[in-house]
């Protein structure tokens, strides 16, 4: 086969995917649209959707297509909410869940300050909607920081998630730059330090899990400063992958990291204490999450809260 | 029997809209279902797109540079 290549490469030659199509993709595709469900594969213009869809998993968004922040690196249209919730919407995830026959079902959504429980009861309702329809699917949950609320991360938890996460996303200097002044980088692992507390004071804890992206212009002190300061905060795995621009509007990638520093990045959230790190260009917190639950330490939590959800 | 390759949707943004980079074969060439034809860049990441059919490369019918949207026929294949 020939291959003729003419003009400047926009991106280096590890930045490739295959393009989202085939029948198991449809199949998705479909059955999202069907029962009128958001992923944040759509929304945040994935690059891994295709792999993913094909494989007949997504990342459900929950709460609306609206998001009350405003990071610059994200995608997910911006602005206020009216208050209300879709109460229709845990049962029809659990439904797509069960069409789809997912044994790992990730849940993530936009934020909404606009919600009293910042929609930490939703979340809630959504997970034991699952475990209803379908109890041995696992669960993980990516959730918004609902202003470190202490009440609203417990009451997530006590659907008990086999994954509670809660994403860094970058390390502390750009976080004014990124995420605006409203959202502090301090924030984030105080709601990671929470979820491990609560976590730990349970008979089955759930894995407290972040993930940061890289191509910012951080540097690889930064980098580790950030995995150390996750650790202390109690978390467990950590993803890190390379951040994509989503469209025109959101912030040019500064650097296209090299996988071999995501290969160090890797060894160096090991070294730091990280029980299940994985990083890489295409890594996201949601793809092939799964695995983290494949791991020697996962498989006894995830036993422990298998028990204590079928016994409530 | 002519088959036309659509850029088929990335999902549900009606603005879907990708820049052809580069073609991975020429007119002439044999081409297996799953072999990639071209790659196409959007702002996110470069993807290629695989051939959905085995026969050969009949006519292209974008060139490198070209924008093209959801549903824009790239090439035609003789299967």
């Amino acid at each position: 086969m020939n291959a003729k290549r003419t003009g400047k490469h926009r991106f280096p030659e590890w930045i490739r995917r295959g393009w989202a199509s085939g029948h198991d993709f449809s199949f998705t595709k479909e059955l999202l649209d069907d029962l009128d469900l958001h992923t944040v594969c759509q929304s945040a213009r994935c690059p891994n959707l295709g792999e993913c869809w094909r494989r007949r998993t997504a990342t459900f968004m929950i709460l609306g297509n609206t998001c009350s922040r405003n990071c610059r690196f994200c995608s997910v249209p911006s602005g206020k909410s009216d208050g209300a919730t879709d109460a229709d919407e845990p049962m029809r995830v659990a439904r797509a869940v069960a069409k789809m026959g997912l044994r790992h079902a990730v849940v993530t959504s936009v934020t909404r300050d606009d919600l009293p429980d910042g929609g930490a009861g939703h979340f809630a309702e959504t997970l034991r909607a699952i475990r209803r329809v379908t109890p041995e699917t696992t669960l993980e949950v990516l959730v918004p920081d609902f202003a470190g609320d202490r009440q609203a991360i417990a009451a997530v938890l006590d659907a008990s998630p086999e994954v509670f996460g809660h994403n860094i996303e970058t390390v502390e200097r750009l976080y004014p730059l990124l995420r605006g002044k409203q959202h502090p980088y301090e924030l984030g692992l105080r709601v990671l330090r929470i979820a491990s507390d609560l976590a730990r004071s349970s008979a089955a804890p759930a894995i407290v899990k972040s993930a940061l992206m890289v191509g910012h212009g951080e540097t690889p002190d930064e980098v580790r400063r950030t995995l150390a300061d996750l650790v202390e905060a109690g978390c467990e795995a950590v993803a890190i992958g390379q951040y994509l621009r989503p469209s025109g509007k959101q912030r040019e990638v500064v650097e296209f990291v090299h996988p071999e520093r995501f290969a160090e990045y890797e060894r160096a959230a090991y070294d730091l204490g990280l029980k299940f790190a994985v990083a890489g260009p295409f890594v996201r917190s949601s793809y092939r999450s799964e695995e983290l639950l494949q791991t020697e330490f996962a498989r006894e939590r995830v036993e422990a809260l298998r028990h204590a959800a079928t016994a409530r | 029997m002519r088959v036309e390759v659509e850029l088929p949707s990335m999902g549900e943004d009606a603005e879907d809209l990708a820049n052809v980079a580069y073609w991975l074969v020429e007119v002439g060439d044999e081409v297996s279902e799953g072999d990639d034809l071209v790659e196409l860049t959007t702002d996110k990441a470069a993807f290629n797109l695989p051939s959905p059919a085995s026969g050969t490369v009949v006519e292209l019918e974008v060139e490198e540079g070209d924008d093209v949207s959801v549903g824009d026929v790239l090439c035609v294949l003789e299967v």
